[in-house]
């Protein structure tokens, strides 16, 4: 992919270079995008396009008097298929980026930004049955550089770890070792069974079983 | 400024060029509404000459209704000379026939010296009210007409229009 620089303050641009990044990166995991919502809308807007199309070729060789009853049926059709495609972009499509499978894995995915607010949402909605956050957000600066150059590490390295059914498939980004290592490290044996001078004589529990921030030590006094 | 569209994927591409494609779709459908439901084939017209001074002016917006045949005489109207695809504003000044007979009219222009028998084909003494009539003037908006007209005299303007419109169609993504 082209690396091509946007302005960074163009809320639009980085909306739009994300969104882009985001459906390559999907597809480059091996999710196969299902069209279907797209093709919908294509197809809809498309027909209408043929209708109006038609009418003006009949009305352009026919003149009005020969066509009016056509231009009629026309003019419902098309308002019919308009109203269709509105309400299919606003209400159906609504934001989404990418829908794809993988490996039984369902997911799809839309994105949303407020007005002059610097920070990339998406809803998520998988047939995984996780525990995973279903909207998640990040500031686009994570992923673009001051120059308004995208980069494509950070931001998969936020998709692989938000998202479950990502980091399956992309276990070097999801960084799951590290977060395990967070979340419990594991302590050498020696260390555990004896408490270390931690100052105002208080005794501090630790060892292989406590969680959380267990890194930390009590300050020295 | 086109290295947007390199990077698009083939549905992305389709899907601009369907947004460019239904403004104008919609905008002519928008159009042939109006005649249907003024049922006339040119529902809005534009004053081209100084005939009608001082009612109406060059440039102005004429907004026709064709769905009351009996028209009387003082209504204006815009006709087609037969066989000529100019549309005439005028006003009607006699009329002839009506109810079970069809319906015929003089007319003539407020500004004009003569009535309009000359400006009428070849042995056509009247207009019928149902062939040659587009329709009677049922309300105007001034000057607002100019930009057609200046359209229609410099008719590269309108292609110059129309890629100006495509451009920024297909390439905003907002």
């Amino acid at each position: 992919m082209a690396e091509s620089k946007i302005s960074p303050y163009n809320l639009a641009d980085l909306k739009n270079t994300t969104d882009d990044a985001l459906g390559n990166y999907m597809r480059s995991l091996g999710f196969q995008q299902d069209n279907k919502t797209t093709d919908i809308k294509l197809a809809v807007g498309y027909v209408g396009c043929i209708i109006a199309a038609a009418t003006f070729a009949a009305d352009y060789k026919l003149g009005w008097e020969a066509t009016k009853t056509w231009t009629a049926v026309a003019v419902f059709a098309y308002m019919v298929l308009n109203g269709f495609y509105s309400y299919w972009v606003y209400f159906v499509e609504k934001g989404l980026v990418f829908e794809g499978t993988k490996s039984g894995k369902h997911v799809s995915i839309a994105s949303k930004t407020n007005k002059h607010e610097p920070t990339y949402y998406l809803t998520i909605t998988t047939n995984a049955p996780s525990t995973d956050p279903r909207k998640i957000q990040a500031p686009f600066p994570t992923w673009f550089t001051a120059d308004g150059f995208f980069v494509a590490k950070p931001f998969q390295q936020w998709l692989a770890s938000s998202v479950g059914v990502i980091g399956d498939a992309d276990a070097k980004n999801a960084m799951r070792d590290q977060r395990d290592e967070l979340a419990s490290p594991k302590m050498p044996a020696a260390e555990a069974s004896v408490p270390e001078d931690i100052g105002n004589g208080t005794v501090e529990s630790t060892g292989v079983e406590s969680k959380g921030k267990s890194g930390k030590r009590s300050k020295r006094k | 400024m086109f290295g947007s569209l390199a990077n698009m994927q083939p549905r992305q591409l389709a899907a601009q060029v369907l947004q460019f494609a239904l403004v104008l779709s919609t905008a002519f459908m928008l159009w042939k509404g109006l005649s249907v439901v003024t049922d006339s084939g040119s529902p809005i017209v534009v004053v081209l000459s100084g005939s009608m001074e001082p009612a109406f002016q060059r440039g102005d917006l004429l907004f026709l209704w064709n769905r009351r045949q009996e028209t009387q005489v003082g209504e204006v109207v815009v006709y087609n000379v037969r066989d000529k695809d100019i549309p005439i504003v005028h006003r009607v000044i006699r009329r002839f026939g009506g109810g079970s007979k069809p319906l015929q009219l003089l007319t003539k222009g407020d500004n004009n010296a003569a009535d309009d028998t000359e400006l009428y084909a070849r042995g056509q003494s009247f207009l019928d009210r149902k062939k040659d009539v587009v329709g009677s003037v049922a309300g105007y908006v001034p000057y607002v007409g100019y930009v057609t007209i200046l359209l229609s005299e410099y008719p590269w303007l309108k292609t110059a229009m129309l890629v100006f419109m495509a451009l920024t169609v297909v390439l905003q993504r907002e």
